[in-house]
């Protein structure tokens, strides 16, 4: 193939804009189902892997009012704000039990929504020495620990560094900003124990009540990791027994939900992608059958003037190939411009956590849906090509007349 | 230099009626030398443009042999076929012959364009001007008329200088003043630049631009 | 002369989608108690900003001599929209926030594309004048 038969080519899509833009109109509604589908199916699978990560503990202990595990739950999922309160003992207690290994603690408090953001935004306190699950993560954007009234805010909360931010008339300010993680946690602001009894106190004064019958420390949640070799469920089971009005609950039955949606998710995307691409494959296919057909008497003149069946076939492939080619950019363009600016419009819907692949992923996947669709509009011109090259130019010419 | 076609014949197979099959051109042997401009008359269906495809390389005989020089035309596989005819074999079919797409101009140098060679831009713009649709180079095809489509694929075919030139019908849209603007412009060729032209026709104006007159009848030549 | 109205008459569209949008479906947030968030003054800002490139829009319509002019000045009328949200004022504090996650892309995504129509249409327009 030279580039003479390219710029052939070329002439014959640019002079028949109407039949090129059809072409590719066909194969950019593919690439679009393909690039969409694959982007979303896999936000949500690093969502889940990301969530997974991050909850990183066996077991969570909560006071059995908060056990209603939907609320918990969905502070994990969708970041709903929750606050309940236990008496800080529990964590001693835990530690007590057989087969743990390590437990930490963390404290939860939903600011007002007038403080600072319009809107009620979820308070964490975390004692980062034992904590082993947001710890890690908030490392990862903070070289030192969270200082008293420093906070680290997740991802969606729109506070710079060095910013203050008010929480219940309390001065904190921001320290870091943390990585996405998809999940709940990217909308909540995060502090040592020392700020959140402040912030606590604070919340006092103004009339937000987390007292609790006994004890003057409070938290709100135990994470426990459980000792190698050890089955989960008895420990979950010795926690349940031993510490009174507190609920154990495993991670995995909250990391299983997300991925059985998943797998709906990931089913349906997967069934609409193939629908899709049966569909435009066989209306290529007829396309391109009826176009060389039109076509048959142009055919027929190139045999004339001395194209083989091999040039009138790689022409044919070649201009599909184009055609395919700008689809599949028009298609990925247009999924870009719904998948990436309305990211956040998606991930609500879905109600799922939902990481975006990054920029590399992104282009990866992107050039693989234009390959395809390069691939796809080329097999449907086959079958026509095929035929192109089986008949005699004499016979053509004849039956042309 | 020549074309020789050796006892080649082809037979078609009928669907209906009761022999199997017929001959739209019953064996025959015929020469066309260089330097000569050989003429073929007859009437409609007579086999004329069968034997015009055969011996231009486009459509495989069932019997004989065609020969181009020392070349068995078709033993050649359809690549070397194709080339050879981009080469040295230049056609004016019957109808139209135009690519819509590309311009007056582009479609007279599209056989030298599929194989690379230099474009013959020089010799187009003279035979253009001999045929008088110098004008129209840059026009497309679908602004052209009948006569001025046929005069471009004559021009298309004379341009590559093809060493045979195979003509079907050449002015059967054209007015006389045209159709002797092309007859002897195929005299020319021949005699001056010493190539083969054949012309396949029923008007009588050619036979006296003709070195060679057949006539065929049947499926022969008589 | 057709081919220098068609971006025009999309901008006009977009205008309007922008007006209407910016009062319903893609307005800043509201409170459940009806209280405005801190992004009311960007959706105001760009109910505003839209009515401007309706105007423009409609005037070259009407006022052919006037046409490469006021295609150009619909230019800084839309890069202002795209800076509104969220640059130049300020939107809620959380990307899950209805301004953020549907006003502000929208918003940009509309005001891009009467930026790039206009564009279309002040080079068309020039070139007839050249």
């Amino acid at each position: 193939m030279t580039m003479k038969h390219f710029s052939l080519s070329l002439k014959n899509l640019l002079r028949k804009p109407g039949r090129t833009v059809t072409l590719a109109l066909l194969t950019a509604f593919l690439a679009l189902a393909v690039f969409g589908g694959s982007v979303v199916v896999l936000s949500l699978r690093s969502g889940l892997n990301s969530l997974e990560a991050r909850l990183g503990a066996d077991i969570i202990l909560v006071p059995s009012e908060a056990q209603s595990k939907v609320s918990f739950q969905n502070m994990f999922l969708q970041g709903t704000t929750g606050a309940f309160y236990m008496d800080a003992a529990v964590l001693d207690k835990a530690l007590e039990v057989e087969g743990v290994e390590k437990a930490a603690p963390q404290t939860f408090l939903a600011s007002l929504k007038a403080d600072c953001c319009s809107i009620k935004i979820q308070v964490i306190g975390i004692d980062p020495e034992k904590d082993f699950t947001v710890q890690p993560w908030i490392a990862r954007s903070l070289t030192r620990e969270l200082g008293d009234m420093d906070v680290a805010v997740g991802c969606k909360v729109e506070a710079g560094m060095g910013e203050i931010i008010r929480i219940y008339e309390q001065r904190c300010k921001v320290v870091a900003r943390l990585e996405a993680t998809g999940t709940g946690l990217d909308t909540a602001v995060y502090c040592n124990m020392n700020t959140m009894n402040a912030l606590l106190a604070a919340a006092e004064e103004k009339g937000v009540s987390h007292k609790i019958e006994s004890g003057d420390a409070v938290i709100s949640a135990v994470y426990v990791k459980v000792k190698d070799g050890c089955d989960i469920d008895a420990v979950n089971n010795r926690l349940n027994s031993h510490i009174r009005k507190v609920a154990a609950v495993r991670t995995r039955s909250m990391i299983t939900g997300v991925s059985d949606s998943l797998a709906g998710v990931s089913r349906t995307v997967t069934l609409l992608i193939a629908a899709v691409w049966a569909l435009a494959f066989i209306i290529l296919l007829l396309a391109f059958a009826l176009i060389i057909r039109e076509r048959a008497r142009e055919f027929d003149v190139l045999r004339l003037v001395g194209a083989s069946r091999g040039m009138l076939s790689r022409m044919v492939l070649l201009e599909s190939s184009l055609c395919g080619l700008l689809g599949g950019l028009i298609g990925v363009g247009l999924a870009a411009l719904l998948l990436f600016p309305f990211a956040q419009l998606i991930e609500s819907a879905l109600k799922l956590p939902y990481l975006m692949p990054d920029v590399g992923k992104a282009l990866l996947l992107a050039a693989g849906t234009i390959l395809l669709s390069v691939a796809v509009a080329a097999l449907s011109s086959v079958v026509a090509a095929y035929r192109l090259s089986r008949i005699d130019p004499g016979t053509a010419l004849r039956e042309g007349n | 230099m020549a074309v020789k076609a050796e006892s080649i014949a082809k037979r078609y197979f009928r669907k209906t009626g009761g022999a199997n099959y017929f001959y739209a051109v019953k064996p025959l042997t015929l020469e066309i030398e260089a330097g000569e401009v050989a003429v073929l008359t007859g009437r409609s269906g007579s086999g004329k443009t069968t034997l015009l495809n055969i011996l231009s390389g486009l459509l495989a005989p069932t019997e004989g042999k065609v020969w181009i020089d020392s070349t068995d035309l078709y033993s050649l596989d359809d690549k070397s076929l194709s080339r050879l005819r981009g080469e040295r074999i230049g056609v004016v079919p019957q109808g139209r012959s135009a690519i819509d797409t590309l311009t007056v101009l582009e479609n007279i140098l599209l056989p030298a364009k599929l194989y690379g060679r230099p474009l013959p831009v020089e010799a187009a713009s003279r035979w253009m001007e001999r045929l008088d649709i110098a004008n129209l180079r840059d026009a497309r095809p679908a602004e052209l008329s009948g006569g001025e489509l046929r005069r471009m694929a004559i021009v298309r075919a004379l341009a590559q200088s093809p060493d045979f030139l195979f003509a079907d019908e050449p002015t059967g849209d054209l007015d006389d003043e045209n159709t002797n603007l092309v007859l002897s412009a195929f005299r020319d060729y021949a005699h001056e630049q010493k190539k083969a032209v054949f012309v396949v026709t029923h008007e009588n104006d050619a036979l006296q631009y003709a070195d060679h007159i057949y006539k065929m009848d049947g499926g022969q030549i008589m | 002369m057709k081919k220098q109205i068609v971006p025009a008459i999309v901008v006009l569209i977009l205008s309007i989608v922008i007006i209407i949008g910016s009062q319903t479906f893609l307005s800043p947030c509201v409170h459940e108690d009806g209280s405005f968030g801190p992004c009311h003054g960007a959706g105001q800002m760009l109910l505003g900003l839209g009515c401007a490139l309706g105007v423009l829009a409609a005037l070259s319509l009407c006022v052919e001599r006037a046409r490469f002019g006021v295609y150009l000045s619909s230019l800084p009328v839309c890069v202002l929209g795209i800076l509104t949200p969220g640059m130049l004022l300020n939107l809620c504090r959380m990307s899950t926030m209805r301004c953020r996650m549907v006003m502000q892309p929208a918003m940009i995504m509309l005001f891009s594309a009467a930026l790039l129509c206009a564009l279309i249409g002040a080079i068309l327009t020039a070139r007839k004048k050249a």
